[in-house]
Order: C-alpha cells, then sequence, then structure tokens
C-alpha cells in the first residue's frame, strides 16, 4: 500500500547521493587563495580572530573543532599520512610535540622564533618549550600561568586577604572551612586530577618535579610520598571541594560554596559567563610555594602551540599565520578576544586584573616557571596517573599503592624511551 | 549447518543473489576490512605515527597480565547480565501493558524521548542525577529518604548499576517499540482459541504471547547482547571508568589503550578479544534462536 | 475493566518518572548561566530564559548551521539501510538463497566491532579515494553501519510471513521484485518504520563518526559542532546555553518519534482476553 510512495524515495534518494558525489568531487583545493584550514580542539572564537588576520595580513582561517581530545589526537596523527594535513594545527608541547619532531612531521620554525626573541616580542623561557634537539617548532597561541583565583566577596567577608605565602593560604583555608566553604576546588578524572600534585610537588621540590618528568627520579621516592602525605592532610582537613561533583568550579564559586580556584589564566573568559566580573568578584594571586627555601616561587605555565604540518599544501601559509600571531598586534586582539594574559610584553592585558599579576609575574628574580604536568609527563604515565589521583582523590588514605601503581607504568616506558 | 537451515533452497537462486549481493558485498567491504587491519595492528607495536612494528602475541599477553583487565571484564558481563534484566524485562512490560489500548502510542512517548536526546542531553542530564550532591541526592534529601549522602559514581560495583540504570532510561523505549511491533505480527485466531479454552492473565501471555513474541525477542536480546558487550559511551561520560578504572569496561579499556595513549597494538587486541566474545555470544544464542524463527515459518504455514 | 485502570495507572506513573530527568533538562534550560546553581537543580527555570538561551544558539553557535545537513544524512542513509536490509532478508527467508544462514550471520556479524576502531583505517582509505569529508562518503559509512540491524529486523518480521503468500503470488505469475515491492514490504511497513525511526535517530546522534570523517561546514553534522562548543579550557557559550543547544538539536529526532506514532497504533486489543 505505502510501497508506491516509497520506492520513488528510495530513487530519489540515490540520485541524490550521486549528484552530490559528482558536486562534492571538486571541493579538493591545493590554491593558497588566502584561506587556511585550521584544525584545533579548542573552544575558542576563531571566527571573530579570522576577521582580524583577514584585514591584517589577508588570511582568513578555515576552523574546525575537534574537542574530544583523544579522538583529535588521532585524527591528526593519521592526517599526516594523507593529502589532507592541515596547514595550521593545534597541538601540545611536551611528550607530545617530541612524538611529532621524531617523525619529521611539524614545519621548523626556528626563523620565525629568532625574529621574535630579537624583537622582543616574546620570553626566551617560552622558547625552551618549543625547542626539540636545538630547533624550534610551532608557535604559540597563548602562554598561561597558572595562578589562584580567588572569591573577593568571601574573602572580605572573612576578613580574609590573598595569602603572600603558604602557610598563610592554609590559615586562610582553615577560616574558610570552619564556615563552611570549600576553600580549594579540586576534581577528578581526565584532565584535572594532576593539579594538586603539581601545586604541591613543584612548590615543595621542584627539581625532584622536573626529574620525575625526564624519569630521572620515582614516584615512590619518599620525598613524593611525603608531598602526597601532605595532600592527604588537606583531604582529610576537608580543604577541596567534592571531586565527584561535576557542578563547574565558577559555578561553585558564582553559589558562595567555593572560595580558590588554581587555573591558568585562560580561566577569566569561563569564570566571567557566571557573571563573575573581575576586580570586584574576583581577582588572582601567584600560588605561593610551600617550601620558600627554593628562592623562586615555582609557576606552572602552560601554551598552546599552533603548528605547520611538514608535508601540507599550506606549508607557506601556515607559517606567515604562524609568524603573525606572535605579533603585538595579533596578540592585543587576541588577548582582548579572550580576556587572558598576553605573553607579548608589547601588547596590552584586557583587564585590569590581569595587568597587575603581569607585572607580577614580571618582578626580576621573583618567579620561575615550569611546564605544567599535563604536558611534561609521557602520555601513558599521565592516563596512569590520572586515574591513580583520582583514586586517591575519591578515597583518601596511604598514598603508597597508588605511587606504586604510577611507577610501574614509569618503569616499563622510560625502559623502552631512553 | 548450511543443509538444515537453507532447507530446500528455491529456484529463484539467480534473483537471490541479486536481493542479497548488494547488501553483503557493502558490509564486507566497509565493515570488515577494517577488521582485518586491526587484526593485523593487534600483533604490531604501533602509535599512531611511523609504521606498526610486528610484535608477535606480546599485546595479548600484556592485555592478559593487566590486572585492571579482569575488572573490565567482569563489569563487562555486569553490564550484559543487567541489560538483560532491566531494559529488555521492562521494555515487554512497556509494551504488553500498553498494547491494544486506547491512545497506547501516546503512554509510549515518555519512554522514547530519552532515546530521541543527543549524546550531549544525556550525559549532562545523568551528571546532574548522579553526581554527589546532585538531583537525586537532592531529592531523597527533601523526601528525608535515606541515601541522600551515597556517592553514586564513585563506589564499585554501585556505579555500574546505576549507570545500566541510566542506560535503561534511554533504552526501554526502543525495546518496548519493537516489542510492540512483534505483538502486532501476532495472528489474532490462536489468542481467540485459548481464551475459548479459559486462558488469561498470566497463563495467556507465558503460553500464549511469549512463545509467538519469539521474532521480536530475538532481535531485542540478540541486539542487547551485542550492545551492552561493547558499552562505552554512558561509561565514557559518567565515570571515564574511574574512579582509579573501577567501572571500566573492555569499550572504555580499548578507547584508552588506542586513543588516549595511542597504543594502538594493544587497543586493537582489546577489540579483538571483545569482538570474539560478542560472536561467540552471538553464535550461541541467535543460531538457536534463528533456527527456531526459520522452521517457525514452517509451523506458520501449516497453521495457516 | 480494572485490569485496564490499572495499566493505564502503571504506565502513566511510569510515564512521570521517567519525563523527570527532561523536567530537569528543561528547568535547567530555562536560566541564564549566571543564575545555574548546582544545589538548586530542581527549581524551574524560566521561559524567558529559554528563550533568549535559543536565541543565543542560533546567534552565537554553529549548531544550526549543521542542521541541514544532518537532515539528508538521517533521511537518505536509513532509507537506502531499510531498502538494502529488506533485500537481504528477502532473499534469505523467502527466497531461501543458498547458505542463507551463513550469509545472514556474516551480515549480522557486522554490527558486532566497536566501531571506535575502524574510524581509522576508514579514514585513512577515504583520504586517499577522496571520500574524506564529502556528502556521499557519509552516507555510505551510515548506510552500511545502519544496515546489519535493518537486515536483521526485516528477517525475523519476514519469517512471520507465511510462506503461502510467496507461493500464491507466484501461481498468479507475478515475479520476484513485484513480489518483494507489491505484496511483502506494503505488509511490513511498521517494521520499515521502525527500523527508518530508529537508524534515523543513531545517524542524527552520531558524533565520533561525524567528526572524524568530515571537516568543512558543508558537511559536519550537529553533533560534532555541539562538542565543540564544551571544551575544558574555557570559551564557547555558557553552560546553560550548551544545555539548550542540546535539547534544540534533539527536537527532531524527538517530532520523528510523535510523528510515527500512528504506525503503531493498530493491533487487536489483549485487554478483552
Amino acid at each position: 500500500m505505502k510501497i508506491r510512495r516509497l520506492l520513488p524515495v528510495v530513487a530519489m534518494a540515490l540520485a541524490a547521493s550521486a549528484v552530490l558525489v559528482s558536486c562534492s568531487s571538486s571541493t579538493t583545493s591545493s590554491a593558497t587563495t588566502g584561506t587556511l584550514n585550521f584544525v584545533n580542539d579548542k573552544s575558542w572564537d576563531f571566527k571573530s580572530f579570522s576577521k582580524v588576520s583577514q584585514k591584517d595580513i589577508k588570511v582568513s582561517l578555515n576552523s574546525s573543532t575537534y574537542a574530544d581530545q583523544p579522538a583529535f589526537q588521532a585524527f591528526v596523527k593519521q592526517s599526516f599520512r594523507t593529502n589532507k594535513s592541515p596547514g595550521l594545527f593545534t597541538w601540545h608541547t611536551g611528550d607530545q610535540l617530541d612524538q611529532l619532531v621524531k617523525q619529521n612531521l611539524v614545519a621548523d620554525t626556528s626563523s620565525i622564533w629568532k625574529k621574535a626573541v630579537a624583537n622582543g616580542q616574546i620570553a626566551k623561557s617560552v622558547e625552551d618549550l618549543y625547542t626539540v634537539k636545538g630547533k624550534q617548532y610551532c608557535t604559540p597561541i597563548s602562554v598561561d600561568d597558572w595562578v589562584m583565583y580567588y572569591d573577593k566577596k568571601t574573602f572580605a567577608k572573612y576578613g580574609l586577604t590573598a595569602p603572600t605565602t603558604w602557610t598563610e593560604m592554609m590559615s586562610d583555608a582553615a577560616v574558610l572551612k570552619k564556615n563552611g566553604i570549600a576553600p580549594f576546588w579540586s576534581s577528578g578524572g581526565d584532565p584535572w586530577a594532576f593539579v594538586w600534585f603539581q601545586i604541591l610537588l613543584a612548590g615543595t621540590d621542584l627539581q625532584l618535579y622536573k626529574d620525575l618528568s625526564t624519569g630521572k627520579a620515582s614516584y615512590t621516592d619518599p620525598k613524593v610520598v611525603a608531598v602526597m602525605n601532605v595532600w592527604l592532610d588537606m583531604e582529610k582537613k576537608g580543604y577541596f571541594s567534592d571531586p565527584g561533583s561535576k557542578t563547574a568550579p565558577e559555578t561553585q564559586m558564582k553559589d558562595g560554596k567555593l572560595a580558590m580556584i588554581p587555573f591558568g589564566t585562560w580561566y577569566a573568559s569561563t569564570i566571567d559567563q557566571v557573571g563573575l566580573k573581575p576586580g570586584s568578584d574576583w581577582g588572582v594571586f601567584t600560588i605561593p610555594a610551600i617550601n620558600p627555601s627554593q628562592g623562586k616561587t615555582p609557576v606552572a605555565i602552560e601554551t598552546a602551540p599552533a603548528c605547520v604540518a611538514q608535508n601540507s599544501s599550506q606549508k607557506a601559509l601556515g607559517l606567515k599565520y604562524s609568524a603573525w600571531w606572535m605579533t603585538s598586534e595579533a596578540q592585543t586582539a587576541w588577548s582582548k578576544q579572550q580576556n587572558n594574559l598576553p605573553y607579548n610584553p608589547k601588547a596590552t592585558a584586557a583587564t585590569q586584573t590581569f595587568v597587575d599579576a603581569g607585572k607580577e609575574l614580571a618582578t626580576p628574580g621573583k618567579y620561575e616557571t615550569y611546564l605544567r604536568y599535563y604536558e611534561a609527563t609521557p602520555q601513558v604515565i599521565l592516563t596512569e596517573a590520572l586515574d591513580e589521583f583520582t583514586g586517591f582523590m575519591t578515597n583518601p588514605g596511604d598514598p603508597t599503592k597508588y605511587l606504586e601503581g604510577i611507577q610501574k607504568v614509569a618503569d616499563t616506558y622510560w625502559k623502552s624511551n631512553k | 549447518m548450511t543443509t538444515t537451515t537453507s532447507h530446500k533452497a528455491t529456484s529463484y537462486q539467480r534473483s537471490a543473489w541479486a536481493f542479497l549481493g548488494p547488501g553483503a558485498a557493502v558490509v564486507v567491504l566497509v565493515l570488515y576490512l577494517p577488521v582485518l587491519y586491526t587484526v593485523y595492528l593487534s600483533f604490531t607495536t604501533y602509535s599512531g605515527l611511523g609504521s606498526p612494528v610486528f610484535a608477535g602475541v606480546a599485546n595479548y599477553v600484556a592485555l592478559v597480565q593487566d590486572p585492571v583487565f579482569v575488572t573490565s571484564l567482569v563489569n563487562t558481563l555486569i553490564w550484559v547480565a543487567g541489560s538483560l534484566l532491566i531494559p529488555v524485562g521492562i521494555g515487554l512490560v512497556v509494551a504488553y501493558l500498553s498494547f491494544g489500548l486506547k491512545g497506547a502510542a501516546w503512554l509510549r512517548v515518555p519512554f522514547l524521548i530519552p532515546y530521541a536526546l543527543s549524546g550531549v542531553a544525556v550525559g549532562i542530564v545523568f551528571g546532574f542525577v548522579l553526581q554527589n550532591g546532585g538531583a537525586l541526592s537532592q531529592a531523597l534529601a527533601f523526601l528525608h529518604l535515606p541515601g541522600s549522602e551515597t556517592r553514586w559514581l564513585q563506589e564499585a560495583p554501585l556505579n555500574t548499576v546505576v549507570m545500566i540504570l541510566a542506560a535503561s532510561w534511554q533504552g526501554i523505549g526502543v525495546n518496548a517499540l519493537l516489542f510492540t511491533v512483534g505483538l502486532q505480527s501476532i495472528p489474532k485466531e490462536p489468542l481467540e482459541a485459548a481464551r475459548v479454552d479459559g486462558a488469561s492473565g498470566w497463563r495467556l501471555f507465558r503460553f500464549m504471547v511469549w512463545p509467538l513474541l519469539r521474532p521480536s525477542t530475538t532481535i531485542v536480546v540478540g541486539l542487547s547482547i551485542v550492545n551492552s558487550l561493547k558499552t562505552f559511551d554512558i561509561v565514557q561520560a559518567m565515570t571515564q571508568g574511574g574512579p582509579n578504572r573501577v567501572s571500566e569496561t573492555l569499550g572504555v579499556s580499548m578507547y584508552r589503550d588506542t586513543f588516549s595513549n595511542s597504543d594502538y597494538g594493544l587497543g586493537s587486541a582489546v577489540a579483538i578479544f571483545l569482538s570474539i566474545i560478542t560472536v561467540a555470544a552471538s553464535v550461541i544464542y541467535v543460531r538457536r534462536q534463528l533456527a527456531i524463527g526459520d522452521s517457525s515459518g514452517d509451523t506458520a504455514s501449516k497453521d495457516a | 475493566m480494572v485490569s485496564k485502570v490499572l495499566r493505564y495507572g502503571i504506565l502513566g506513573i511510569m510515564g512521570l518518572i521517567w519525563l523527570l530527568p527532561i523536567y530537569l533538562l528543561l528547568a535547567n534550560a530555562g536560566k541564564s548561566t549566571a543564575d545555574y546553581s548546582g544545589d538548586a537543580l530542581w527549581t524551574p527555570g524560566s521561559v524567558t530564559g529559554l528563550v533568549d538561551n535559543v536565541v543565543a544558539v542560533f546567534q552565537t553557535t554553529d549548531v544550526p548551521s549543521g542542521l541541514g545537513i544532518t537532515f539528508v544524512y538521517a533521511i537518505v542513509a536509513p532509507i537506502i539501510a531499510v531498502a538494502l536490509g529488506a533485500g537481504i532478508a528477502f532473499a534469505v527467508i523467502v527466497l531461501k538463497v543458498k547458505h542463507g544462514f551463513f550469509w545472514f550471520f556474516v551480515i549480522f556479524c557486522g554490527t558486532v566491532f566497536p566501531l571506535q576502531m575502524m574510524l581509522i583505517p576508514w579514514f585513512s582509505v577515504y583520504a586517499k579515494i577522496g571520500l574524506f569529508d564529502t556528502v556521499p562518503g557519509m552516507i555510505i559509512i551510515y548506510s552500511v553501519v545502519a544496515l546489519p540491524f535493518s537486515a536483521f529486523v526485516m528477517r525475523n518480521f519476514f519469517a512471520g510471513i507465511a510462506p503461502s503468500v510467496f507461493e500464491a503470488a507466484v501461481v498468479d505469475g507475478a515475479g520476484t521484485w513485484r513480489i518483494f515491492t507489491r505484496i511483502f514490504l506494503p505488509m511490513s511497513t511498521s517494521a520499515l518504520v521502525v527500523v527508518f525511526i530508529l537508524q534515523a535517530t543513531w545517524v542524527w546522534n552520531d558524533f565520533l563518526i561525524s567528526l572524524i570523517l568530515t571537516q568543512s561546514p558543508s558537511t559536519r553534522p550537529v553533533m560534532p559542532l555541539l562538542n565543540a562548543l564544551q571544551s575544558v579550557e574555557g570559551g564557547g557559550p555558557g553552560y546553560t546555553v550548551i544545555l539548550t543547544a542540546a535539547l534544540v538539536v534533539s527536537i527532531p529526532t524527538a517530532l520523528l518519534f510523535g510523528f510515527t506514532q500512528r504506525f503503531f497504533q493498530r493491533g487487536l486489543s489483549l485487554g478483552q482476553y
């Protein structure tokens, strides 16, 4: 009965797909027409930014976002084997970048860096993150320092001020806890389970942190165990928000239930979304070191690199865009759009809060940056560590078995990757 | 096997191939070739970059030696059992209760809407309901019922159980729909005859409806087995297999190895292992059921 | 009569419980990100809040731009799958092709292998043969992945049709194609509709396949676009806007279920027995 109607539909569908085959086969372009294919894993507004670059250097971005991190990485890695390798793509520094460089897959950006450093567009310390065996690869979209975001209203209510030492921070935490507010944000799972391990370990012994990420030290080292016990002590005192909550930290802060959130400077645009304003509602302070005898206070940094595939048909266009992104014009526009802290010292931050933070972090001799755990740790060890840390946070107790679990994976990894 | 099932092959072999051929060809081409490639990868070491290096059975050895492998396998089996019990069972209840009622289709709509939701919406709603201090805990506290302090997603095996319930919320409507179609195709005559014999209620269901529903039961149970063995999406969205891998299923292990760790060889080994048990389960279940299905076509003709 | 009331009662209560999570979604989609609170999930939002969020979805996100192409995938691919699946079922059950069970099992086992593992091989091959990031490429994958389910359901449905139907048609002098299209397909409308709506919903909600195999705005369906709104390192719209977007893209599939319900209205009333 209905089949007479169904058949033409099937026929039409087949015909339609045949037409579509013939149409879409012409979409493969090889020319450098000024539109650069940009594959990324960030929900940032590249569309608006594309308008800026279009005006400035006549190159616009055709951006495709892959927010699922593992799928994104698999896709990019596979694309190098095809003629679809991207003209520009976001990536991660550290082990992830090393893997690509080892296989000769990303374009050398040494000359771009030479010029940028010479012109004072970027700090030399950032260059190290982009250096593999003496050469530079990729360029930074942004460089984010990790700071502590704090709820100014709550702090004022209990007569607290932004702490400058670890002891002060702990006594603030005790006051907050007594008043039923979770002092610090903490979350399990991928990606944020590493945050407190990083803060506590680097704040105690930065060299140990670095040795751990290069396989020179062991996770079962008594000094690492001691750091975990500091973490455990804080857990036991109830200083952390529930790692099993899926409510975003900014929402918890807005609800007045959470006072401090450690994050990179990129977090400003997110915290704004819930209606909290910089300066009046929230501020930032640099996270003090547990062990002040280290001299300089360690500050974690992360950086979002944009890379160009060596075999991409848009290599020249991609490199042109990379160089432009580092200029002060581009960085000012970028930071204005993202509300974050521009790495180019000649560009200006969008808010007074970050102007101040930028000035503080630039104090000579006071701070030392280090690569955050997520990039510094080889992928396989990281995956295991995030799981183990989550287990530790969920059921706080003797840290030994969790550390042994990570070390087991680390042993296997370092045996085959010297 | 073939002689029993393709009993009295008709003289339409040529046109039969015209009907079967296109489908069979594309399935083999699109779905089986990647499997062969994965079988090959499972015997290699491959990071996604460069070329795979032959590694013998090393991946399978590593797989079996991984302590989490057992957890993962056990969780997967809990998923299979739970999916057969809850979504299939309640799906049948919903279909049977609503069948023949006026406005039955609309009574089933609430059960179908969850299936229509996007994965993101489903992930968010389960986050709302099941997180510590979430909607479920808030409701329990409001009603002064126990359990408001329970950490639903953080204790094993509780987290697997509540995730099965969450998956059931989404899956029951589809099962009910498939059962409804099955109920519709049940001939009226035998039921009438049974009623004349005085059968009603449970007896009518158990001895008349249930056997006649077999074609639908086969579909629903067969698909439930296959899909629950492959469970991935909801666990990845809810717990990522955690905390500390206690709620991991084989599907999640596979994704973790392949995509998070770029260990394609190990991930492929998990995938192959998973496929083998799925095929085995399907052979055991589907083959028996389908063989019966074939002959029931004949019995139907005898009855008619 | 009592049993009928009871049946209405049980289904009604269960239905309400089933709708509670939907209520949670709607209630929170009706709040602005500033109003949303993790401690008051049950408090309702406002209609104006919902409207504002819907407007934000259409004005500030890319999600609506993918709706058109998603419709194409979700309609064309399931139709192909249903047609090919019914053909397979017809060949195996009615025409009794030789080694029919073997071939059917081969096709059924196409559902066994985890899809995630197919992505990389599909991508490599598609990039080589020029089907990557094309509409036909996506339709082919979707149709084939939906095919085994379709064949499975249709096979079991045809198994319930008496062989005498086929024999009578042969006596009347009808060819196999005619018997298939004029007799068997019309007899199984509800099964065809079930397969179609379930597969259309699956295609509509697919995320991973389209994430890897499409790239440009003209081929990318809604789910990867929706997913792209939520990255862990900030950016993108507010949480309740994402929630609203996730609901907005669910409307077409929910409507599909609503509109196709009349196909399942028929049937005898078991209550009489």
